[in-house]
């Protein structure tokens, strides 16, 4: 390595994003705006409280996939004491911070379910629980107050281990206890694990259940692979933002676009590997239960949705990501993680939408107006918490390490 | 013999850092045919000498695309087309069943040409290299840092290139002498690689030899695969059993499934253990001609397709004076006009004297076939005009 | 890392400084250092050649390689006798035709996996620590792919017809079936021994260079010699060498998931309950790379203590290898418990049936054997205590070992034991020929194993001295110091 330039440590104010709040409460605002504007849709259109769940579902797990693949990313980078990355982790801290909120807004589509309401859950539906063979044998997990109870704790987890993490992180900013990395670094290990096992589940139970007679032991880890690439899309638009503000201007160097460049290509790999083996098993093994999930979307427009992922997800990002030139050039980078960010949209779309319109893709303005209107809550809540914050770990005792980093 | 030809000087350097400032200065005064040795990779050595971004990532790129192409042809031909079967419903060429060959296909081809690519372009291996002859050369592999210049670059220059290598910070500089013993390998390795060669050709020769010779011995079989099988063959003896055969008879009365027939005279030509006339079924213009066309294959060749017992094989014993020969029956002959039909069934059936049973080569409605024929063949011999249809009377006046 | 920096911890001034730092300090504030002692490229290069160049191993060399000589002795004499009769030799029975063959197969496979995994992956993940232990992996993985091999070889029954499993020409005017899995796994794993021994070969060139450079007889010159291709350190040699290598690591990476993938493949393909699950694919990586480092780990213990090298593979290289294996077993225990979820979840009674079958059924000792060397027994490394005593830790990786192979049996033998037809269901039990060809294929594993310790650089000294603090430009100074 022969690095050349003076590495100054950031000072406080610079670092310090202001006046973020104001905006982050536009946001807010904003989202609250266009969530009564979905609900007065929903109760208004023809279908619409229907057409509603599914989209709600949509907007809420796309952000709680974002939220888990920062939660991710902060625990490993403890777990395995990275250095490169200390001044990309607080950014990826915010959007774990989003969690909880997150959490909460699954209680619309759960609450509805614990009564008996089958628009989403058709599993939920009393006709169908009475004839189904299958729910009997399911009703042990497949009910309303086991539901209820899941997504509680899976939030309740999420809620605690954001909140240790973030706390700590925070707290040395002041204090520069290296006692605070320790700790965080021997919980990481078992964080890791509650982690796995409740995005896991997190996954059965708000996406696979919606076809209550598919199952697919993989779903847990493709649900993971298609977060954790969305998180290495946002830490790069994130950090590119606030490049342009100045807060990380001359920290974030084109050695970290380098690096998070090949978490997004190794992810987009990891993904493509996960839907293949997911879809090569079933398609080979041909058993009616499970090919028809994939049957279904593989009619109509799901086909051409379907195409969409193989190549926007994988083929393409994967050739587009392959050199070392774009991984090192911020503006094609951005690019790549614009588009990533949409497939893992059309992914979750995909994954949710053929129970609401078997027959093809039917966007409505309900759809947007959930997905904006959870997104502004998203980022205001963000925006808030980054404001006044110092947004690198000021005295992470591997900060020195990140800001030298170089690639061989 | 005169001093060795100068190939080059070697300096050598105490660490990476001079080492890198030399190789700066080599590079700006000009020099082209000089190179920096170091034990291990020195990095930010590249920009210092001046080396440009090798190509071989565009080749394994290439050998990629290649391998994905290949191995995708290949797939499609050798199962979707030129052995073509199907297995367990699945299409012909399936693209997600293709995939994991092709992958595999890919990362082969591109590791190979990884490996092989950089090889090549290095221009290794070269076993003979005039740096290996210069002693202190041998701890640049350990722990040794050094600059090569060849005196075949243009600005080099006995005096002057020392001088400029001892300005560089170079701690010892070394004279590196052409390689004067003689190119090419020892005339003993040829040899014995010439025998080599010769001896491996016999397995080869040999191989050729045994698979399109002629020989009237079976041809050697080196691996035996079932040919020698502890198993029973038909009619072979066996100890096991008492009678000593290694087929076992049927049951007493066994009649093979869908073989056994009701009509006890259709089945054996008898009633009630006397020799029945007439035929068990209707005899039409069809069972007419299947007669004649199983007479013709079955009775024709000893009886003779007249009846008159002058066969093809018949004639031929009697041309070779078999003594053993006994003549096959005329079949005109008065004694088997009145024979009752059940008893010339019974005949065929189970054979008469030295004429053997056909019960195994024709089928029991067949063998009432060809009784209808005999009878109308032998009512042929007696026949007169009258007995023609109208139309071929005419032809006989 | 050559910085200057305002706050005072300069990681490499800290380690000069202070050399004698704890390697296995968990302390943030500081990197410890990757080897213990005072290390500079000709101790390196001493150390590591010492080991090839001594005129006679230890003593424990030859009673391990004649015992190792014996096994393989053994193993060939099985299969020779499989051969000769053919493979009713083995327990193999219907409905259980997948026996010991395939279960040893997988096992073997799967060990081999490390290897490439610390070469390929944790380069490129920058993991400096890797440098001490990858030539012993990638060895390792080489010689476990051989064993491996050996096994799908001899299962197909007619050994002289196994070219009918690549795609040549035959007189027969056959190809063969690319749409089985059975047929991925040939290209899977051949392509991963070529590549492997492609990356290990690559990797050894310059110091088999070091080797040559240093021999003193005839034989050796010439034999380091050729092998070593020539070899001269020049600057536009290391920097496509170098580039080859990443591009390999790259190649590397997939390819090893992809290979335990196809193997996965073998079983996931089909509607056997128990086999057909669809997160068999990384399930099968996970465990692969669990086996492999218990096994590096295995070996890596009496190695470094036999052969003087625990100041380059130090506590600290062992402890992080725990983890590793924490971390893997976990993953495994992750799929077992997916799995039984989903197979209850799925509502199919077959599956159902199949994993209780697993836990309560006439082979339940088989998978709680399996279940208590994989899931349990790593739990101890969530101790530094344990993850830091050699005892504990050997303990640990071998009823690891052993435990990956009782997962291979497992998924194999009960699923087909107990088959969709009650009247085939059967017991499956090994024969001597079975127990003797396995027990011999370790030996041929250690028979290569301990040739590779005798006269091969056993760890790369040109990768280990990069991660020299003065192997970077700056540092000249400090190398000099140290040198003297």
């Amino acid at each position: 390595m022969s690095a050349h330039a003076t590495i100054h440590a950031p000072e406080r104010a610079k670092v310090t994003p202001t006046g973020l709040a104001s905006r982050g409460k536009l946001f807010t605002i904003a989202g609250l705006a266009l969530c009564a504007l979905a609900l007065v849709l929903g109760l208004v259109q023809d279908g619409g409280t229907r057409h509603l769940q599914h989209s709600w579902l949509l907007a809420v797990t796309y952000f709680i996939t974002l939220g888990l693949g920062g939660l991710f990313f902060v625990l490993v980078q403890h777990l395995v004491r990275a250095g490169w990355s200390v001044v990309v982790r607080r950014m990826a801290e915010h959007v774990a911070g989003a969690l909880p909120l997150m959490g909460l807004l699954l209680l619309p589509i759960v609450v509805p379910t614990l009564f008996g309401n089958g628009d989403l859950y058709h599993w939920a539906d009393t006709h169908e629980r009475e004839v189904s063979h299958l729910l009997h044998e399911k009703a042990p997990y497949l009910n309303g107050p086991f539901l209820l109870v899941r997504v509680l704790i899976y939030v309740g987890v999420w809620t605690l281990l954001v909140r240790a993490f973030n706390r700590r992180s925070l707290a040395q900013d002041d204090t520069g206890d290296p006692a605070l990395t320790q700790w965080m670094q021997t919980r990481a290990a078992p964080s890791v694990l509650a982690f796995a096992l409740t995005l896991t589940f997190f996954s059965f139970d708000m996406l696979m259940t919606l076809n209550y007679e598919w199952f697919s032991t993989i779903f847990g880890v493709y649900i993971f692979a298609g977060s954790a690439l969305a998180l290495f899309a946002t830490l790069v638009l994130f950090s590119r933002r606030f490049e342009k503000r100045g807060e990380l201007e001359g920290i974030v160097t084109t050695e970290h676009y380098h690096d998070l460049g090949k978490l997004l290509f190794a992810f987009v790999f990891f993904w493509g590997y996960i839907a293949f083996s997911q879809y090569m098993l079933i398609w080979y093994g041909d058993i009616p239960e499970e090919t028809q999930w994939f049957a279904a979307r593989w009619v109509g427009g799901w086909k051409v949705v379907s195409l969409v992922l193989l190549f926007g997800h994988f083929l393409l990002p994967f050739v587009g990501l392959l050199s070392r030139h774009v991984k090192r050039n911020r503006l094609l980078l951005s690019g790549w993680a614009v588009a990533l960010l949409v497939m893992h949209l059309v992914d979750l779309y995909w994954l949710i939408m053929p129970t609401l319109s078997p027959e093809g893709v039917r966007v409505g303005l309900i759809d947007i107006a959930c997905l904006l209107g959870v997104g502004g809550l998203f980022l205001g809540g963000v925006l808030r918490r980054a404001d006044g914050r110092p947004l690198v770990p000021l005295q992470d005792p591997r900060l020195d390490e990140s800001l030298a980093f170089e690639n061989i | 013999m005169s001093a060795p030809e100068l190939h080059g000087y070697v300096a050598y350097y105490d660490d990476v850092d001079s080492l890198i400032g030399a190789a700066r200065r080599v590079k700006e005064s000009g020099f082209r045919r000089f190179d920096a040795h170091s034990p291990f990779p020195v990095h930010g050595i590249d920009p210092a000498m001046g080396i440009r971004p090798t190509i071989l990532p565009w080749l394994v790129l290439g050998a990629g695309l290649t391998g994905c192409a290949v191995a995708l042809g290949m797939q499609y031909w050798m199962n979707g087309v030129d052995y073509a079967f199907l297995i367990s419903g699945k299409p012909l060429f399936g693209l997600p069943a293709a995939i994991p060959v092709t992958f595999e296909v890919i990362i082969l081809l591109s590791a190979i040409t990884t490996f092989v690519g950089m090889l090549a372009l290095n221009k290794l291996p070269l076993l003979s290299n005039p740096l290996h002859r210069t002693p202190g050369f041998e701890r640049v592999t350990a722990d040794r840092f050094a600059i090569s210049i060849e005196a075949a670059d243009e600005r080099f220059d006995e005096q002057a290139t020392r001088e400029f290598l001892r300005e560089t910070g170079a701690t010892v500089i070394e004279r590196c002498e052409a390689d004067d013993s003689p190119a090419g390998l020892p005339k003993i390795v040829k040899q014995l690689t010439m025998v080599a060669a010769a001896i491996a050709l016999i397995p080869p020769a040999l191989i050729a030899m045994e698979r399109y010779g002629t020989r009237t011995t079976p041809r050697i079989h080196l691996i035996p695969d079932m040919d020698h099988q502890p198993k029973a063959k038909t009619q072979s003896a066996s100890s096991i059993f008492e009678d000593g055969r290694s087929m076992r008879a049927p049951v007493e009365g066994t009649v093979a499934v869908g073989e056994w027939i009701e009509d006890e005279y259709r089945a054996t030509g008898k009633v009630a253990d006397q020799w029945g006339s007439g035929f068990p079924f209707t005899i039409d213009e069809v069972v007419m001609q299947r007669g004649r066309e199983r007479y013709d294959i079955y009775c024709g060749v000893c009886h003779g397709l007249d009846g008159l017992g002058r066969g093809p094989v018949s004639v031929r014993a009697e041309s070779l004076q078999e003594a053993a020969w006994i003549p096959p029956t005329n079949l005109h002959d008065e004694r088997l006009l009145t024979v009752p039909e059940g008893q010339l069934f019974d005949v065929i059936t189970n054979g008469i004297r030295n004429m053997p049973a056909y019960s195994g080569q024709i089928t029991v409605d067949d063998r009432w076939a060809v009784v209808a024929y005999l009878r109308a063949l032998q009512r042929s011999r007696a026949a007169d005009r009258e007995d023609l249809p109208a139309e071929r009377q005419e032809d006989f006046k | 890392m050559v910085i200057t920096t305002t706050t005072d911890h300069d990681p490499v001034k800290t380690a000069a400084a202070a050399p004698e730092i704890d390697v296995l300090s968990d302390d943030p504030t500081q990197r410890p250092p990757l080897m213990t002692g005072q290390n500079d490229f000709t101790s390196i290069t001493d150390d590591v050649c010492g080991i090839a160049e001594r005129p006679k191993p230890p003593r424990a060399w030859y009673a391990a390689f004649g015992v190792s000589l014996v096994g393989t002795a053994v193993m060939f004499g099985m299969l020779g006798y499989l051969v000769l009769n053919g493979v009713g030799v083995w327990g193999n029975n219907q409905p259980v035709a997948w026996g010991w063959p395939i279960v040893n197969f997988v096992f073997w496979v799967g060990i081999g996996h490390a290897g490439t995994l610390i070469s390929a992956i944790l380069f490129l993940f920058r993991q400096g620590w890797r440098t001490s232990i990858n030539r012993f992996a990638e060895a390792m993985t080489i010689f476990a792919v051989c064993c491996a091999a050996v096994f799908p070889g001899v299962h197909i029954g007619r050994v002289w017809m196994a070219y009918y499993l690549f795609p040549i020409p035959n007189q027969m005017e056959m190809w063969p079936n690319f749409r089985s899995p059975l047929l991925w796994d040939v290209f899977a794993v051949s392509t991963y021994a070529l590549t492997s021994l492609l990356f290990w070969y690559m990797g050894m060139i310059p110091d088999l260079a070091t080797l040559r450079d240093r021999a003193k007889g005839k034989i050796r010159q010439a034999a380091y010699g050729l092998f070593s291709l020539g070899w001269t350190g020049s600057a536009r040699q290391w920097h496509r060498y170098e580039k080859a290598y990443l591009l390999l690591a790259g190649l590397a990476t997939p390819l090893v998931l992809s290979v335990h993938s196809v193997v996965s493949f073998d079983f996931a393909v089909s509607q056997v309950p128990g086999w057909h699950t669809t997160i068999f694919p990384p399930y099968f990586v996970a465990g692969a790379i669990f086996s492999g480092f218990a096994m590096v780990v295995t070996l890596m213990i009496p190695a470094r203590q036999f052969f003087g090298l625990k100041h380059l593979v130090t506590m600290k290289h062992l402890e992080i290898m725990c983890k590793i294996i924490l971390a893997t077993g976990m993953m495994v225990g992750y799929a077992y418990a997916i799995e039984f979820f989903i197979a209850w979840y799925g509502g199919n009674p077959y599956e159902r049936f199949a994993f209780i079958n697993r836990a309560m059924g006439p082979y339940a000792w088989a998978y709680w054997t399996m279940a208590f060397c994989n899931v349990v027994a790593p739990q101890a490394f969530w101790f530094k205590k344990v993850r830091t005593n050699l005892w504990a830790m050997m303990g640990v990786c071998i009823l690891v070992n052993v435990g990956m192979w009782f997962e291979r049996f497992v998924i194999t033998v009960i699923s087909l034991s107990r088959d969709f037809l009650p009247s085939s269901w059967d017991y499956f039990k090994p024969t001597a020929v079975d127990v003797l060809t396995f027990a011999g294929s370790f030996g041929l594993f250690f028979t290569l194993f301990l040739l590779f310790c005798r006269y091969l650089p056993m760890v790369a000294m040109a990768e280990v001295k990069t991660v020299l603090p003065q192997a970077h430009a700056g540092h000249g100074a400090h190398a000099e110091e140290v040198a003297q």
